[in-house]
């Protein structure tokens, strides 16, 4: 014999499978309304994650650079050096000599290296260059990093560009602001809908929920069922507009794609990660689950 | 308190139904029920008879706590129905079976689902529920028409299936509204066998009807209300059939 705290889940999945299949349409409308939901919100964070992305490569390619005194000797450099690796923020430290910074010089001017060929020595200071952790790449840790290393003996000058710090800064935090607001106002309209909706299905069986609670259901007995196909809807909702996200993902690319590299570099769009994905199906649910509670909250159980 | 005849049969504390002074109005200065009190106890059959609008239904409803007495105090199972909290109704409705005139029926579940919805509010496990079930529809003969739904069915088998779904429980106390209404007189008899074999069994049956020959045949306790008053209360004059 089944246990007596079995029956009742039994009861609940057997009354929610009931009653998605007697709601069809109901039911089809607030799974499509999660799934075009999931599917903006979805967009809105691939684009987002992209953007992250492209910010952390040129995040990545930012270098502080530490310009050295001429006479340094080996052993003060491999000091300098352990030093500056032990400041705050500091990911790694990469030594350019003088011979190397004329090189990229040369390189980077090609057409105008005739410049130097006057000069006896290399005027080019040797330098270290520092590449900070990513939570560092801010203006405040910068100037901490700056005040912790400006004084080390053996550092003529300390480059960093403040403003290019700020400006990527500024610009990780706005689209992050924006995606939150955007996804937050799709969110809430979405529940908005599928509360609606699903008030309606449960105005729709008004009379099931009223003889329900003259068999003696409690509040929570008749909500269980509702909750449940509004877990399975917004479930269902987040496999379809995931599904369709990734449809469009990859129509999509191949049309923009060379708009998309001019625009991106060398950085390739790519879906969101496994984790995203599941956190998008995940809201999906609980858009439904929420919304069944909204719909059915406000004393529509009586009680 | 109004008691014309004699005094109820199971009067005191023991009674599982208690009304006193109890008053009911929807609009100021009508009354659907006016001062009535009265007492049912464990095992009592009674009739509640009377014209249409004198109160019967309004009295059922308060029992179960459908409706709150704008005055006096009702005692049901030992909970006062006025002073009840909300989350505590369904506690109490699982407890009494109840018969509506317009059966209340879900319609989207099949007769075996309507009748075990009084087995699931109180998580009776899956084969028991069966089982009782099965035995139920039995009795009232619905058995060959468990996977029917109740538009499918008659007016009296949809009455069978109201009385199956009020009995399976095993409740303390059964209210049923005109349950012979649309029966025909060899049914009628079957059903208030069903009904007279609950009391018999310990329930305290209320059962509303204008149907005098029923009240004469069966000769149990009379309550009869006259525009929402206490008319007539007379006691058991002959055993149960």
């Amino acid at each position: 014999m089944s246990p007596r705290w079995l029956s009742r889940p039994r009861y609940f999945l057997r009354t929610a499978w009931s009653g998605l299949r007697e709601s069809p349409v109901t039911g089809g409308i607030s799974v499509v309304t999660i799934a075009l939901c999931l599917l903006l919100v979805g967009s809105f964070a691939l684009l987002v994650a992209n953007m992250e992305r492209i910010l952390d490569r040129f995040g990545e390619e930012f270098r502080v650079s530490a310009y050295l005194e001429d006479n340094l000797t080996d052993a003060d450099l491999a000091r300098l050096r352990e030093r500056v690796a032990a400041a705050p923020g500091v990911e790694r430290v990469d030594l350019v000599t003088k011979e190397a910074a004329l090189e990229r010089f040369r390189a980077s001017h090609i057409g105008r290296a005739a410049l130097l060929d006057g000069m006896e020595d290399n005027p080019l200071p040797a330098s270290l260059e520092l590449v900070l952790a990513p939570e560092h790449r801010n203006a405040d840790a910068l100037e901490r990093l700056a005040e912790a290393v400006d004084g080390f003996p053996g550092i003529a000058e300390f480059g960093y560009g403040a403003d290019w710090v700020s400006g990527y800064h500024g610009a990780v935090a706005l689209v992050r602001g924006v995606a939150m607001a955007i996804g937050a106002v799709l969110v809430l309209a979405t529940l908005l809908i599928v509360t609606n909706t699903i008030r309606l299905a449960v105005y729709a069986r008004r009379d099931e929920v009223s003889i329900l609670r003259l068999v003696g259901g409690s509040r929570t007995f008749i909500a269980i069922p509702y909750l449940l196909e509004g877990a399975a809807q917004g479930l269902v909702g987040g496999l379809v507009g995931l599904a369709l996200l990734f449809a469009l993902f990859h129509l999509a690319l191949p049309v923009f794609a060379g708009s998309l590299e001019l625009l991106l570099g060398y950085v390739s769009p790519s879906f969101l990660e496994p984790r995203a994905c599941a956190g998008l199906v995940a809201v999906g649910a609980g858009l439904g689950v929420l919304g069944s509670a909204a719909a059915l909250g406000q004393g529509r159980l009586g009680e | 308190m109004k008691h014309l005849g004699v005094e109820p049969a199971h009067a005191g504390a023991g009674a599982l139904v208690r009304l006193f002074h109890v008053s009911k109005s929807y609009l100021a200065g009508t009354w659907a029920l006016r001062d009535v009190s009265l007492e049912l106890g464990k095992g009592e059959f009674v009739f509640l008879t009377g014209p249409s609008g004198a109160g019967k239904t309004t009295l059922m409803r308060m029992i179960f706590a459908d409706e709150q007495p704008s005055e006096g105090q009702i005692i049901v199972l030992g909970r006062n129905v006025s002073r009840l909290s909300p989350s505590a109704v369904p506690a109490l409705r699982r407890r009494i079976g109840v018969v509506f005139q317009d059966f209340k029926l879900l319609s989207r579940r099949t007769v075996e689902e309507n009748v075990g919805l009084a087995l699931d509010v109180v998580g009776t496990p899956a084969r028991e529920r069966r089982a009782r079930v099965f035995a139920m529809l039995k009795r009232v003969g619905l058995q060959h028409r468990r996977y029917h739904h109740p538009l499918s069915l008659s007016g009296g088998e949809q009455q069978r299936l109201a009385i199956a779904r009020a009995l399976v429980n095993d409740p303390e106390v059964l209210l049923a509204d005109e349950p012979t209404g649309n029966l025909d007189p060899d049914l009628t008899l079957e059903i208030m066998d069903l009904i007279a074999d609950a009391a018999a069994r310990g329930t305290a049956v209320f059962v509303a009807t204008h149907d005098h020959g029923l009240i004469e045949r069966y000769g149990r306790r009379v309550v009869r209300l006259e525009g929402g008053e206490l008319a007539e209360d007379t006691p058991i004059r002959r055993p149960l059939l």
